[in-house]
């Protein structure tokens, strides 16, 4: 099988950079492929890359709140355009109580300051397995 | 190893020091090479203390302020949320979730009046992490408003210039604009403000993606003798400016690596302003240097153990004798400082000047076999990386062609393996770990959210469609055509547009036009002045 793509992307003004390069070598080092579209985007450009290169998991790094307000337009858009790909959420900021809110609103999965590197590559193969074998 | 720290021996002796000169390497406290510290000893014991703050708008930040210098804080120190480091309205698209979650929202003339109200401009110290220039321009103007001299004001802010694209700070412009800002920002106060330490370099913030205190203290030193070549091509003498520059460092865990590093640095700084750059003004020679302690040290589990890192942090940093520092707060992991943590980071400081008499005597370990050598070693260290980085070429280019950022890529990445495979110990991370049900204290009020202040978003455009908006296009067009003389100092046209009401993202915008560049680099607002083909 494949190995998943996965975009990771930087939401809005946040400008902390380094817990999304730490993913993306992770997710790289467990032989995943990679698209990394660094900081300052917007729900619109993640949801036309991810489409446009046909992904299979869109993973959004946080060190700021501002990822709690766009995710809903980013799942939206997704909908919007026929596509199932799911969102997961990653970052120290990200709290059980968020993680909850987040999971209620549609995120496929976050992963906060306590989820380790192997749990973390885990729940992302499953979700691209799980939408492969769904025929997507 | 983790984080390249220096391997150290299990004991220390005599024979690390042979041929140990005091005169030369250390003299006494105020003396010449200032390893010792800048003053001498009894001139003034502790440090200016105070906690980084900032948050919603200037009305909210003002009784922040407020509220610290209540309890004790002697100076303010103040840091703009994420769009104002960026150089970016509030009401640009961008910046919609993040009005005032990170820092405080300040863009125009008015906010600084709010932000300042009240405060004695003139009894504190105003420190800022904050775009220099606009903030320059704007404790300017409002201290001649107040009928205050501006000579009169005491403060700093930070200088940027080299590595603000790479480490959190980007604020999309060029190179050769951004250094020219910081020279203009720092000339202007060495004659309008001359107790304003316009010239600070800030090794904090580019170390903060991991990098260790050799790194970041010669990546500090590359930025720092790149900015005073700039001034000295301007032919200002050294000794006009000199005197205010003053450095920003880390304090990580590494106990005295840290106390070593400051000490280094204190001595490399003298030797370079007077062999180097031909420095005469005592003052010129002894760098005041402040200190964060490290917000990446501290964890998002347990985060009462944030409390002790800064502690011990805050601890290695009064035995290093700063001149002023802050601590990084037990919620750091989540958010800016609530209330309770600040209050926590400045009960830290006090107590441990107040209480534990670490600063009743001058450099305590000044003489100690290994702190010497660790002092000796930190220095050759740093130095020869200058060196090495200096004999690369331009900095320019090696800004421009991601030179510079591949350090900082490479440490965050080596800084988290050390995490992940436990080489370097986190404890309630990587090691001493309990279950997340039982990690609970101080918990509730870590993870404590503010909403992004978008109240901010109507009044900033309403206040865009109130002000005299034919003084404030000519006040733009005037500050683009002193970008556009590269040989003119931008200071006066800023403070002019400032003045006119402006805002910062108006002004950072012409001068990006000036340098060929869009007005704004997300492409989301159309340019403040029109369009000019340049010629």
């Amino acid at each position: 099988m494949k190995p998943p793509r996965v975009l990771i992307a930087i939401m809005g003004l946040d400008q902390h950079e380094v817990g999304a390069m730490a993913a993306a070598r992770i997710l790289r080092d467990a032989g995943m492929e990679v698209i990394y579209s660094g900081r300052f985007n917007m729900p619109p450009s993640v949801a036309r890359t991810a489409v446009d290169e046909d992904v299979d998991i869109i993973g959004l790094s946080c060190h700021s709140w501002e990822y709690l307000y766009y995710v809903d337009e980013l799942l939206d858009l997704l909908r919007a355009e026929g596509s199932d790909i799911p969102v997961v959420v990653g970052g120290s900021v990200v709290t059980p109580a968020d993680e909850q809110d987040l999971v209620s609103r549609g995120v496929a999965a976050c992963f906060g300051p306590t989820s380790t590197p192997d749990g973390m590559v885990a729940a992302i193969q499953g979700l691209a397995d799980q939408r492969a074998a769904a025929g997507a | 190893m983790s984080d390249q720290r220096i391997p150290v021996q299990p004991v220390y002796t005599p024979d690390d020091l042979d041929g140990f000169d005091y005169e030369e390497k250390l003299g006494d406290p105020g003396q010449f090479p200032f390893t010792r510290g800048p003053r001498p000893p009894g001139a003034r014991t502790g440090w200016i203390q105070r906690e980084l703050s900032g948050e919603g708008g200037p009305a909210h930040a003002n009784q922040q302020l407020k509220y610290l210098l209540s309890h004790g804080q002697m100076g303010i120190d103040v840091i703009g949320d994420a769009p104002t480091v960026g150089y970016i309205d509030p009401d640009h698209p961008l910046a919609r979730h993040a009005v005032g979650t990170t820092g405080v929202s300040l863009c125009c003339l008015d906010d600084y009046r709010e932000l300042y109200r009240d405060l004695p401009l003139d009894e504190i110290t105003l420190s800022h992490s904050l775009p220099p220039v606009f903030q320059v321009a704007a404790l300017h103007t409002v201290a001649l408003e107040r009928g205050i001299s501006p000579a009169r004001i005491r403060g700093s802010v930070i200088q940027a210039p080299y590595y603000c694209e790479d480490c959190s700070y980007a604020v999309h412009m060029p190179f050769e604009l951004r250094l020219r800002l910081a020279a203009d920002s720092i000339a202007f106060c060495a004659t309008e403000m001359p107790k304003f330490h316009a010239f600070v370099e800030d090794t904090y913030y580019i170390s903060e993606g991991g990098l260790d205190g050799v790194e970041e203290m010669a990546l500090g030193f590359v930025e720092l003798r790149g900015i005073v070549r700039e001034l000295l091509s301007r032919g200002i003498d050294v000794d006009q400016f000199a005197p205010r520059i003053a450095i920003l460092v880390n304090c990580r865990m590494d106990f005295f690596e840290e106390i070593a590093k400051i000490r280094a640095t204190r001595r490399l700084y003298a030797r370079m302003m007077r062999d180097e750059f031909g420095a005469e003004d005592p003052r010129s020679l002894a760098v005041n240097v402040s200190a964060h302690t490290s917000g990446l040290s501290l964890t998002a589990q347990q985060p009462a153990n944030n409390i002790v890192r800064g502690t011990a942090q805050a601890l290695a940093l009064a035995l290093a004798g700063v001149q002023a520092l802050e601590v990084s707060t037990f919620d750091e992991a989540y958010r800016t400082p609530s209330e309770e943590a600040h209050m926590v980071g400045l009960r830290t400081q006090q107590i441990l000047q107040l209480e534990s008499r670490v600063t009743e005597v001058a450099d305590p370990l000044g003489g100690s076999y290994f702190v010497e050598s660790l002092t000796d070693e930190m220095e050759e260290r740093i130095w020869s990386m200058v060196q090495e980085i200096e004999a690369l070429g331009d900095p320019a280019d090696l800004s421009d062609s991601g030179w510079f950022r591949r350090i900082f890529d490479e440490a965050a990445e080596r800084y988290s393996r050390a995490i992940g495979d436990g080489s370097l110990p986190k404890v309630g991370v990587n090691v001493h770990t309990i279950p997340a049900d039982q990690d609970r204290l101080l918990r509730d009020v870590s993870e404590r959210k503010i909403e992004p202040f978008r109240d901010r978003i109507d009044q900033v455009a309403a206040y865009r469609r109130s002000r005299d908006n034919t003084a404030v296009q000519a006040a733009l067009e005037a500050l683009f055509e002193s970008a556009r003389d590269r040989k003119a100092n931008l200071m006066p046209p800023v403070i002019e547009a400032t003045k006119a009401g402006a805002t910062m993202g108006e002004m950072a915008g012409v001068m990006r036009m000036a340098y060929g560049k869009p007005a704004d680099p997300y492409g989301a607002v159309p340019p403040p002045i029109a369009a000019k083909v340049t010629p």
